[in-house]
């Protein structure tokens, strides 16, 4: 019952994550030694509450606000979450959190149970306690009702029209099936929602040919996007299941036993129906469990294909990744190389605009720099990515990450500026004009770069702030460093050796431009003095 | 050279110059003194155009015309040929920080008049040695005294071969030693034959150098006439008044 991991919310912050790691160490010792038997069970019914922790972004048909009043949640996952907790004789409470980070949130200790759409994989099953499944899922693939160029899924592994793309989503088991069976003619686009990858292939945004999604998806959204269509059977059956905490073993036991009973009775089944959920297949769950109570797939009978378990040395399952980071990382650095340049010269061109401009462009300009300040970055990089196409370009994920980036940093840098060209003196554009200078031979010659000198500082602090924002263009499918993290650190189970390794990568990044800005204001001062 | 008719000048509700009328010819060094507020400084940025007007009208070499209608866009012609033919020095020098020495002078004459760099600099370096300053042609000018900095804003208008030039109170910022300096400087170019109109309070300047000094007061010029007659023998009040004040002080 002892929180065993320690999760580090941001790179930034591994070093106290180290300290917490080695705290944790001692914890799990004294746990050890301290309870041989658990008593997850006990804590829970004298709490009178089952915390269970679920994503209601991911929404129907699992967890999703109601219509009639949204601060409640409704969803066969609710529902069957509401019953195992009476056959608990506790409530249920509802924890919002971040789909991919859940596992962790239940490693801190902040929920019990995770249940929302976690499909059986030996990564979990390493790493989690794992009742009974409560769902057996298979994969549908959709494509766009007007593309007639895919008729089965054989043509996937046609490349004579280059590689498909496909999107899916992160993490699933869609993008492990693809990557596992279709490596060499697909493409895979990697987004953070289920909805965002259907709307994308109704938009058509970067090429996107169909997506794989997990059946209850597709049943659940169907008649919302009306522009998709199914091909081909469901494939690749899984298991929906709980994770609970490896240790709170006698939690695991008594879920395990609410299931059966649920399953007996029949509750379970009538809500998969009222989902349009149910299907035969639900009748061949598996119900084995080993000494621990934990749920074991039958792999050889019941999924033929899953992976394998192969035990490997850690270091070299944590080796293996060290690349990709690297590769996350370059992405980084390119995006930030070529976006701050182009939010640097907007700004710059706004800032003039407001100060200097004819007076009709002056307000417009003070709204765009409000507008772009007073709405998040996720928010620009969505209208941009997913809105643009419907009157618009569809542009590809790494362009719309650039200009995101570009527009959100031009209204700070514009602002930047602005007070750089306040700052300085009447003087020196009286002297230029004086001179016989035009203004805008003044502002150009003489204005401009005194305040590019004076905003050096600010400019560069920018610039690092920008190498980690980078990281919300993962809402678009970019995987730069910080996302590749995420992945890597869920699939591998390394939260904190990743998240080192990470922290070092960002840290080899920024430092030169934090040595780069303080020589730059040395040499400024020298100027000045 | 300099000819300026009935100009009216108001800011709101307070009219700061009230009917100015001057000529300055070629050649000649016009001191324009009087008391503070009294619409020297006001009336010297209004003939480079620094200031608007709202009535009468400022003629250089009798071809140049500045009226209020030269005001109402931007970048007119009349302005620009204006400020090319009139040259202004500041009570602030304000050099260009970022600007070499050399750079300083040499920019105008480059980007406005669009000569090749190897000539601006032989002529800046002529004009500052003219200041004595061709030693510090490639220093940063944050790094030279309060005289030094005034000695290359001359140089700076200068370089555009001005056929005027106006001195907004060149030495109030510095201090004796260094007051010597700039008008040294100034001296000699009069003794040029430089064609300059300057507001000081400097009254060895007015004495020694100037051919005709203005007394203005309240926007008005109160007396004209040669340093002679205004210091020793004032007609007006207000002239009497601020010659023996600035006597005392």
């Amino acid at each position: 019952m002892k929180t065993v991991g320690c999760w580090i919310s941001c790179p930034r912050r591994c070093f106290a994550a180290l300290g917490m790691l080695l705290a944790s160490v001692l914890v799990v010792v004294l746990a050890g030694t301290l309870h041989a038997q658990d008593d997850a069970l006990k804590v829970i019914q004298e709490r009178g509450t089952l915390r269970w922790g679920a994503d209601a972004e991911g929404g129907g048909p699992f967890v999703f606000p109601r219509d009639d009043n949204p601060t409640l949640y409704q969803g066969f996952e609710v529902e069957i979450a509401d019953l195992l907790a009476a056959k608990l004789n506790v409530k249920a409470e509802f924890h919002q959190g971040q789909w991919d980070k859940l596992p962790e949130l239940l490693k801190r200790g902040d929920l019990d149970v995770v249940l929302n759409g976690y499909e059986w994989k030996p990564i979990y099953a390493e790493r989690f306690g794992i009742p009974l499944p409560y769902y057996v899922y298979e994969l549908q693939l959709m494509v766009r009702k007007d593309d007639e160029r895919l008729k089965s899924w054989d043509d996937l592994k046609s490349t004579a029209n280059g590689k498909w793309t496909i999107a899916v989503l992160g993490g699933s088991a869609a993008e492990e099936y693809l990557r596992q069976n279709y490596s060499d003619s697909v493409k895979l686009l990697v987004f953070d929602g289920n909805t965002d990858a259907m709307h994308s292939v109704e938009l058509g945004i970067d090429g996107v040919d169909a997506t794989l999604q997990d059946l209850p998806i597709v049943t659940y959204y169907e008649q919302r996007f009306t522009k998709l269509r199914r091909l081909g059977e469901p494939l690749a059956p899984g298991y929906y299941v709980m994770l609970t905490r490896k240790e709170d073993e006698s939690l695991t036991r008594a879920l395990n036993q609410a299931l059966l009973e649920c399953w007996q009775d029949g509750s379970i089944p009538k809500i998969l129906r009222k989902y349009g959920m149910w299907n035969e297949i639900q009748q061949h769950r598996g119900l084995l469990t080993d000494e621990r109570g934990n749920f074991r797939p039958d792999l050889e009978a019941e999924i033929g294909d899953a992976p394998q378990l192969v035990p490997e040395s850690r270091f070299i399952v944590l080796l293996r990744r060290v690349p990709l980071l690297l590769q996350g990382a370059f992405i980084t650095v390119f995006l930030s190389l070529t976006s701050m340049p182009l939010a640097v010269a907007a700004g710059l061109a706004i800032a003039v605009g407001r100060l200097y401009g004819p007076m009709w462009l002056r307000p417009p300009l003070g709204w765009y720099v409000e507008i772009i300040r007073g709405t998040p970055i996720v928010l620009q990089l969505y209208v941009i990515f997913f809105l643009l196409p419907e009157f618009g370009p569809s542009l590809p994920p790494l362009v719309a990450a650039i200009i995101g980036l570009a527009v959100n940093y031009s209204a700070y840098e514009a602002e930047i500026y602005r007070a750089g060209l306040l700052a300085i003196p009447k003087g020196q554009m009286e002297a230029a004009l004086s001179l016989g200078m035009t203004r805008s031979l003044a502002l150009r010659q003489i204005i401009i770069p005194q305040a590019f000198r004076l905003v050096i500082p600010p400019v560069m602090n920018d610039f690092i702030a920008l190498f980690k924002d980078t990281a919300v263009c993962s809402v678009i499918t970019i995987v730069e460093l910080s996302k590749q993290y995420y992945i890597q650190a869920q699939s591998a189970g390394a939260v904190v050796e990743l998240g080192i390794v990470t922290a070092l990568f960002y840290m080899a990044m920024s430092y030169p431009l934090t040595i780069l800005v303080s020589r730059m204001e040395r040499k400024m001062a020298e100027g000045q003095r | 050279m300099i000819e300026i008719n009935d100009l009216h000048k108001r800011y709101g509700e307070v009219e700061v110059l009230r009917g100015i009328s001057m000529t300055v010819e070629r050649g000649e060094v016009a001191v324009l003194l009087g008391p503070s507020g009294g619409g020297k400084s006001t009336l010297l940025r209004t003939i480079n155009g620094l200031e608007t007007f709202e009535q009468g009208k400022i003629t250089v070499a009798q071809s140049l015309e500045l009226t209020p209608a030269a005001f109402s866009h931007k970048n007119d012609a009349a302005l620009l040929n204006i400020r090319q033919q009139v040259g202004m020095v500041f009570q602030q020098f304000n050099l260009f920080p970022h600007l070499s020495v050399l750079d300083n002078v040499t920019i105008a004459p480059r980007t406005v008049l669009h000569k090749l760099k190897a000539q601006a600099d032989v002529e800046a370096l002529e004009l500052l040695k003219r200041v004595g300053l061709d030693h510090k042609a490639h220093v940063s000018p944050t790094t030279l005294s309060g005289g030094q900095q005034q000695r290359v804003a001359i140089a700076r208008a200068l370089a555009m071969r001005p056929k005027a030039i106006l001195f907004d109170e060149p030495t109030s910022a510095l201090d004796p030693r260094m007051t010597a300096e700039v008008v040294s400087v100034m001296a000699d170019l009069a003794k040029e034959g430089q064609t300059m109109i300057v507001v000081t309070h400097g009254m060895g300047f007015a004495r020694s150098v100037a051919h005709t000094v203005y007394v203005m007061a309240e926007g008005r010029i109160a007396e004209k006439g040669p340093p002679q007659q205004i210091f020793e023998d004032p007609q007006q009040e207000v002239t009497r008044a601020f010659v023996s004040e600035a006597k005392k002080g």
